[in-house]
Order: C-alpha cells, then structure tokens, then sequence
C-alpha cells in the first residue's frame, strides 16, 4: 500500500492507496510544527493498518520555503568568480558578496588564473565578519570545476569547520546568477534539512514502515528521503506538482488537460499535454531569486474560494489575502465561496449567511444578492480564464533553436479543463465554458494532490558533456569530470557512458529499478571545425528514468502508466 | 521608451548548415548561446526573448526573384531568419519593444535582388525583406540600413540602389583585399537615389579607432539628416581582430560603442566566423548596449596586439570621410544629368559571382527615369552554372511609391516579354498593389502571389 501526504498552506491532505483504490483520506490543518503535522496526517491514513504494509510513503514539505520565507537559517557569504561579461555589479545578492579573480570559458578554458593569496584575504574579511557558511561560485565551473575546488581546498584547510557548497555541486547547467542563488540556498538550508530529515526517519520507523520514504520534488518526481539531502532545495514548491500529478493519475492515460487547482487564496494553474505534466523551461524564482530548480509549468492565480470580498465605491474587488474562513463557514468576510453558495452551487457553509454576506456587498449599490453573486464569481473566472490563456501563448511562445522545432511547433490547445481542490466544483463549468473545453471534475478530486504525491515516480537524471578535442567529459549533476581515452569516442558511446553513469548514481539511491525503459531526452552533436578540418565533436547527452506516475487511479481499474 | 524591453530572437539553426566544414555551419553560435544562457542575460528585466516566425514566401517574392521560383531558393532556416527579424519589427512598432537583435542565421546581406542561388553564405535578403515588409505593414516610408559587416553588403546595395527612402551605408575592408570586391566610394546609388548609398571601404588592419572616426562623422551626421523612421543595423561581427576571414581589428567593446551611438531599431545578425574568440563576445557585447546595460566588463580573451594605428591608413580613412560627406552635403545640388546621361532610362551591366554555388551571371539593369517616381526596373538576368544551358529570365519590379504611368509601362514590358522566346521565366513584382507574378515559357503557365491583404 502506498502513502501520499500534501502539506498545503492551510490544510494537509492525505491518502492510503491499495493498488488502483483509495483506501482512506484524510484532511488535517496545517501547524506551526510541520513535523507534527506530517505524523497526524499519517497516523489518521493508517489507523487499523500495520506499518508493514506500507510499501512506499511520500511527502512532499514545506519546510525549505519556510525557513527561506522566515530567513531562518544562518548567514551564507559568497565568493563569485565572474571573469569577463556582464557588470558584476548588476548581480544583486542578498548577502556579503565577493569578487575574485579568476575565470574559465565556454569550454572550461582557464583564461584567467586564480590568485590564492586574494581567497585567503577574502576568508579572512568573512571570518571577520562572522561567517561559518560559504558559497563558491565560479562562471563556467559547470564546464570546468577546478578554481571552484582549489579555492573550496583552500578555505577548508584554512577554517576546518566552515561549511562550503561548491557551485558546480548544485547546478550543472548554464547560468551563473542561478547557479550562486541555488548555491547560496543550499548552502543555508542544509544543516536545518538534515534535522528535519533525521526527525522523520525516526518517527517512521517507530511506525513499523519498512517501505520507501521519498520526498516530492516541484518538477513531479520524487526522491529518496537520504537523498534529498544533497539537494534540499528542490523540495520547495511541490504543492502545485503534487496536484498535477494526481490530476494525471485520475484521468486516462495519454490525454491532454488544462488543470485549475482552486484553493483557499490561490489557484494554480497546470497543464498536461499527451499524457505528461508539462515542464517549465526555466528555474524557479525563490523568494524574489532565480534559482535552478526545475519544476512544473505551473501558474499560481493569487484568488481562491477564502479570497477577500470588499466593495470599493461603485466596484466590487477580490484581494488576494485571506482574512479566514468565508463568512457562510463563521468567517469575517465575504468571499467567492458565499457568491457559489448563493448561486447554489456549492453545498458548504450556511445558506442564510452567504445571502446575508451578498447583502452587505449589494445592498449600497441597489444589487440583490444574487446580482452581487453572479458578479463575484464572474470576476473569479474572469482572472483565471485570462491566466490560462496567457500560460497557452507562453507554451506556445516558447523559444526554439532548431528548424524542426520551429516548424513541429503544433498549436493544439487542450480541451478538457479538469478541476481539483476545495473551491472547484462551484467555477469549472463556467471556466471550461469560457475556453470552449469540457469540464471534468474527477472522483477524489480535493485529495489530488495527495494522490498525486502516492503514485510520483522517482525520477533521476544525468547529463553528459564530452569534448573530443580536449579529451575530457563531465557528468553535470555528479560535478564529475573525467577523461577521454577511447580515440573512436562516438555518440553511441555518449550515450552508453551516460545511461552507465545514470545506474551508477540509481543504485547509489537504492532505485535499480528505475533504470528500466531509460528516455533520452537531450541529444546534441557538433563538429568542431577548425580550418576546414574537423578537429573533434561535442557531446550534449541527457538521459532520465521514466518521469510520471506509476499507475492510475479510481474508475474501479488498475492501470499501470505504460 | 524608457521602461521598454529589448526583444531578442535567437535562433542558432543547430540542424542547418550549408555544407558539413563550412564556416556557415550548426557550430557557429553554439559558444554564443553558452556565454548568453551561462551570463544569465535572458533571465534580466530589460531582455525578452521571442521565438522565431517563418516569413512567408510572398514576404520573398516582395523583395526577390528567385530564379525559377521562391521555393527553390530557400530552405526553412531562410524563412525563419527573416521572420524573426519582421516579427521583432512588429513588437517595436506596435510599441512592446524598444529595440531587438535578430541573433539569427543564415545571413542574408550579398543576397541580390536577382537570386540564382548562394552567394557569400547568402540566399534571400533578411534587411531587405524587413524593409519591404515594414513599407508593406506598417507605412513606414524612411528606412536607414548600416551595415557593419567587414564585407561589402552588395546585396543590399544593389536592391535599394535606386530607392530614394531607403538609405544604404556600408563600412567594410577595401574591396580590393576581400570578397565580394566592391563598395568603394564612387557606388552612390543611381540617378533617382543619389548618395542614397554610401560606401567607406577602410583599409586592412585598422580598429576601434578608425571605426568610430567614421561613425562620428560620417555615419551619425548623415543619419540625422536623412531622419530616418526605422534604423537596421546589419550587424556582422567579421571586422573582430579574430575574424579568420578579415583583417580588420575591431573590439567586442568597439562593437558594443558603435551600438549604443547608432542605436538601432533592429540588428541583424550578418556574417562573423570568429566562432569562439569573437561571436560570444561580440554578441554579448551587443545585446547588452540593445539594452543599455554596461557593457564595459566585456572582454575577449585575447587582445588585439599593438594599439597604434597606421597613420597612412588612418589618414586615408579620413580622407574618404571627407569626400564623402562633401558628397553628402552636396547632394540635391549636384547636376545628375552629367553623371548618369540624360536618356529615359539609366542602364548598368553587372557580372556576378556566385561563391558558394559557382555560378556566373551577367545582368543588364534599367531604370526608369521619371519625374514623379523612382520608377520601375527592368533586369535582363543570364545564369551560367557551369553545366547545362544557362538560364535566362527576364524581370520587372515596380517601387512601392511607383506613378501610374510608370505602374502601366512596367506592365506592358512584362507582357511583351512574356510573347519573347528568348527567356524560360519572366517575373513581375508590383510592390505598389503587392501582387507577384512569374511566368514560366516552356509550361505556358502563370503563377500570381497576392499573399495576405493589409491587415490580416
């Protein structure tokens, strides 16, 4: 049986799935201590259950946006090696920042060296000043580590118990400023991690489960709970994906749908095209940062069911705050859901009292209730209908740098528009009507997201890099750097480097058998011609286990993902 | 036009290349994108990045004849390059976007009106067709094109050679040390477009500093005369003091300056084959001063060697300068009868080669001389391919701001041709109703372009 636990802003949701059905749900308030929170949910889902059944449990928390949000870890200082470009002033970091010499190239060329006696001095200013955690960052370590790891050397030498996170550790792909955030992030957040991590181990062996713990990440996949503390960071903003996911899992394999996640104070918006989450192309931003972590295209629409009604002058607006709950359910004010409850189109809270919360809107203006209603819940679509048309034309707007990617660009708009969570039912209708789509709103939808976080795969990926002419690889997200010694180094063979590195680093996670039905995602090729002679080739490979859900659920059946 | 952005279209083409080891090839701006996704200039407020649109055929046939037609011409790499560099001009126009790079290839400046096939790297015209188009779409009437490429932009002379509107200013390496051989500075335009082209051959081994002589004297001056509405810069990077193809000693830095005082509407991606130690840089470079961002951090990893200018050369420079802004000043002045003769029409031969394709062809070109319009062209065009028959093809191109006089000539010209056994296709492009047509003799048939009406 498998386990999944959403930790939302207000409410955590959790489910027990025995194969295709759903065994037992649960909904408890979100608490100060997430840990606590975390243990609720799962002693509610097991009552009666013993622990070794659970074959997997899988969580996603909350508990890196809240220590970034809170700024509730220790200082992190910074030291940059930026070399030439951009004005290094521009980068703004929140923290002390150093520059030092020293810069590499394209191709991971040192063009020029480092200075040592300039990161002792460096060291010295940050110890000065307090710091114990720091951040090394070079541009292009990702092509080129080796000023990253001297200067990292060279501080450990010097301050035994500093912390240090190295760049090229934590973000392999290209881009400097997301990569010295992500540092910086992890940097900050990996002790208090650790806690959090050793917390929940024991807790659930205490429980008897003997099964997987995994972690969701925001891009839809989960990783093992040791795991994850290599890269804390990419736990942050897993709700939205949480969703998604269980979205996918309560719809037919291989159908394309617009998803509206309807919550207390936002909406967020997702989109799954041929059966498969669609992916943002660029990191998240972390607290007003750019950060690398990939993460759905997901769209949060500041509104929800909770959404603060007022009467401004002759107009009617909804804030994006929260003041509790809606004024039909004993809360302070009016809010879309006593609009729905008015319109009769959801069954919660107190009829008398959401006419009466349509009242207090109407009355100045000469509106009866139902007016004021019809005009309030169309407002709400209104906002939602407009941001699922912006996140189409994004989609589609998407750059490409290939011909074929130019001219495969099909313009096809999904026609279903699936609602989940609390404040669904009352505006999916209405919302499909807009977009001239079908409205689905499947069973379990308001635990979706637990769903959704039961039936995540883990996901793992490993982007290679060879470079013929200088006779060197890299494995991106193992920071590794190796040497060619094959001379018919080719790209079958990329490949076959890339998928060994890609069950070197799963049996490292315990997960050999993910490895199964490997995907290629990425793979480029260039000659490199110089003076009419090719001299070598470039090899950009990226290989991942199967991303998605293991299997479907609901509708009686039991469906595994093919 | 402050808080506006600067739009980007960056398309690599990673699977075109003209040939496996050509300098025009999928490696070209892959070391670009990593020094532009790795500075992180992308993720920047004041940059948008847009993807790429594929022009239309009939957004070719405006500006070319492709000999037999468009579709044998071009591959779809040609149409996305242009479409980027219309579907910024859009944005800018509509107001979104306060300037853009099409950071695109293939290249488009050595393409001629006439299209046999490629020349320098070149099939279509990317400038010429964003001229046409922003004429066509958007009833702009003055355009001002600098090309900064260290070849001679003979493409882009010779379509606008007779266009009074369109302003056509090229600095480059003496033609006698480089292809294509032309652009000296007696190439002035013809006789109802005088010093509408202007031409600053420099010579070999000269940098920033001559470069910015002639951008202050010459070519900043003569544009805030001329007022143009909309400036394009053909902004080839082969001048860099890396190039493996010119001999100048232009800087990323000198690059990113010249930017800034032109301050273009659009640039456009030409030619540049320093791959690794010029085009991350200079692109870079670019971009930034689009923008208004400090570009001053940039630095190529090697430097350019001795900073002294040759004197000689540097005097020569400005001796052209000279004459050439005497010719400027002077230029509504000068009696055009005694330069071009006084017959209704002006007529020039042209050789032209082809380098890439190895074709050889001969063209007589005339002009109608007309007092009321730039008037209408005739080209009688013969290809030699070195295999087979030549083709020969006769063409008629009637300007946007054509009279009706000149409108109904042009026509009459185009079907008496049509009745002469001597050309396999005969074209004519009507850019003032925007309708194309092309006749092919042996299959009797017409083909007429109408493309989308204004608006749509």
């Amino acid at each position: 049986m498998y386990i999944g636990i959403d930790v939302g802003g207000t409410c955590t949701d959790a489910v027990l799935l025995d194969r295709g059905t759903v065994r037992a749900m649960a909904k408890v308030s979100t608490r100060e201590d997430l840990l606590l929170t975390l243990l609720e949910a799962l002693d509610e889902v097991m009552k009666g259950i013993n622990g070794e059944l659970i074959e997997r449990v899988v969580f996603s928390t909350t508990v890196i946006t809240n220590l970034i949000a809170e700024k509730k870890y220790d200082p992190v200082g910074l030291i940059l090696m930026p070399g030439p470009g951009l004005n290094p002033n521009l980068y703004r970091f929140p923290t002390d920042t150093y520059i030092i010499q020293g810069a590499i190239d394209y191709r991971g060329r040192e063009i020029i060296p480092l200075r040592l006696a300039e990161v002792d001095r460096v060291a010295e200013e940050l110890a000065a000043r307090g710091y114990r955690k720091v951040a090394v960052v070079g541009k292009f370590s990702c092509r080129n580590h080796r000023h990253e790891k001297e200067v990292a050397a060279r501080l450990r030498w010097n301050y035994p118990n500093w912390h240090i996170e190295e760049g090229h550790q934590v973000a392999g792909q290209l881009n400097f400023p997301r990569r010295v955030v992500s540092t910086y992030l992890t940097c900050a957040t990996r002790e208090k991690y650790q806690f959090f991590v050793r917390s929940i181990q024991e807790a659930i062996s205490q429980r008897g489960i003997k099964g997987g713990v995994f972690i969701l990440k925001a891009d839809g996949g989960t990783l093992p709970l040791e795991s994850s503390l290599e890269v804390p960071v990419e736990t942050i903003f897993s709700g939205p994906a949480a969703s998604t996911l269980g979205v996918q899992a309560l719809m037919p394999p291989g159908e394309s749908a617009v998803v509206v996640d309807v919550g207390g104070t936002t909406t967020d918006l997702a989109l799954i095209l041929s059966g498969q989450p669609l992916l943002a192309s660029r990191g998240v931003r972390v607290d007003d940062m750019l950060t690398h972590v990939r993460a759905l295209a997901v769209k949060s629409v500041p509104v929800g069911g909770d959404s603060v009604v007022e009467r401004v002058g002759k107009d009617i607006i909804i804030y994006s705050e929260r003041l509790g709950a809606p004024y039909c359910l004993g809360g302070p004010v009016p809010t879309p859901t006593d609009a729905l409850r008015v319109l009769g189109l959801t069954r919660l809270g107190d009829a008398e009292r959401a006419r009466e919360a349509m009242q207090i809107l109407g009355e100045p203006l000469g509106l009866s209730p139902a007016e004021v209603a019809s005009q309030v819940t169309g407002k709400v679509i209104e906002t939602i209908v407009q941001e699922i048309e912006n996140m189409f034309t994004r989609w589609e707007q998407e750059p490409a740098y290939r011909v074929w990617e130019v001219l495969q660009k099909k313009k096809v708009r999904p026609s279903t528009v699936v609602g989940v969570g609390g404040g669904a039912a009352g505006f999916i209708s209405q919302i499909a009507a807009r977009l001239g789509g079908y409205p689905v709103i499947p069973p379990y939808a308001p635990v979706a997201n637990a769903i959704g976080a039961a039936v995540a795969r883990p996901t793992l990926q490993v982007t290679l890099r060879a470079d013929t002419e200088q006779g060197f690889y890299i494995i991106q997200e193992e920071g590794y750097q190796g040497k060619i010694t094959d001379h018919s180094f080719n790209e079958e063979k990329a490949l076959e480097l890339a998928k060994e590195w890609l069950c070197r680093r799963a049996s490292r996670y315990g997960l050999e058998d993910c490895v199964e039905g490997l995907e290629v995602i990425r793979r480029e090729v260039f000659n490199m011609v110089r003076d009419w002679v090719t001299v070598g080739r470039l090899f950009d490979v990226t290989v991942q286990t199967r991303r998605g859900i293991l299997y479907h659920v609901g509708g009686g059946g039991y469906r595994h993902e093919k | 036009m402050k808080n506006k952005k600067t739009g980007l279209v960056f398309f690599p083409a990673f699977d075109w290349a003209i040939s496996p080891t050509h300098p025009e090839r999928e490696e070209r701006l892959l070391y670009t994108r990593d020094q532009i996704f790795e500075e992180g200039v992308l993720d920047l407020p004041e940059i948008e990045e847009y993807a790429p649109r594929l022009a239309t055929i009939h957004d070719v046939a405006r500006v070319h004849f492709c000999v037999p037609r468009v579709q044998s011409q071009v591959t779809e790499a040609h149409l996305i390059a242009a479409g980027s560099a219309t579907l910024l001009a859009d944005a800018i126009i509509q107001g979104e976007l306060k300037n853009g790079f099409a950071l695109v290839r293939p290249p488009g400046h050595h393409a001629m009106r006439v299209v046999h096939g490629n020349r320098g790297f070149c099939n279509i015209n990317n400038e010429a067709i964003l001229v046409e188009y922003l004429r066509r779409h958007h009833g702009i009437k003055r355009i001002a094109i600098v090309d900064s490429d260290v070849h001679h932009g003979d493409g882009t002379q010779d379509i606008f050679y007779h266009d009074p509107d369109v302003l056509f200013i090229s600095f480059h390496q003496d033609g006698r040390t480089i292809y294509p051989g032309t652009g000296f500075p007696n190439e002035l335009g013809g006789p109802g477009a005088y010093a509408r082209t202007i031409n600053v051959p420099l010579p070999p081994g000269l940098g920033d500093e001559t470069f910015h002589y002639v951008v202050d004297n010459l070519i900043l001056p003569i544009l805030d005369d001329f007022k143009p509405e909309f400036i394009i810069n053909s902004a080839g990077q082969d001048n860099h003091f890396t190039d493996p193809l010119g001999s100048m000693r232009f800087t990323a830095r000198g690059y990113a300056e010249f930017t800034r005082k032109l301050n273009p509407h659009l640039a456009v991606l030409e030619g540049g084959y320093a791959i690794e130690t010029a085009l991350p840089y200079v692109n870079l470079a670019i971009l930034l001063a689009l923008a208004g961002h400090d570009y001053s951090y940039i630095e190529e990893p090697e430097r350019p060697g001795r900073m002294q200018e040759n004197p000689e050369r540097a005097a020569m420079v400005k001796r052209i300068v000279d004459q050439l802004r005497d010719i400027w000043e002077n230029r509504d002045r000068v009696d055009l009868d005694k330069i071009f003769g006084t017959g209704t029409f002006y007529q020039r031969r042209k050789h032209i080669y082809y380098d890439t394709d190895y074709i050889e062809e001969e063209q007589l070109e005339k002009v109608r001389r007309c007092p009321n319009c730039p008037g209408y062209i005739t080209i009688d065009s013969r290809a030699d391919h070195g295999y087979g028959h030549p083709s020969h093809v006769f063409c008629v191109s009637i300007p946007f701001a054509a009279c009706g006089a000149c409108q109904a000539e042009a026509y009459d010209v185009y079907q008496q041709a049509r009745k002469s056994s001597q050309y396999q296709y005969i074209y004519l492009q009507d850019k003032s109703t925007d309708t194309f047509l092309a006749f092919d003799r042996d299959k009797g048939q017409e083909w007429v372009s109408e493309g989308p009406r204004v608006g749509e």
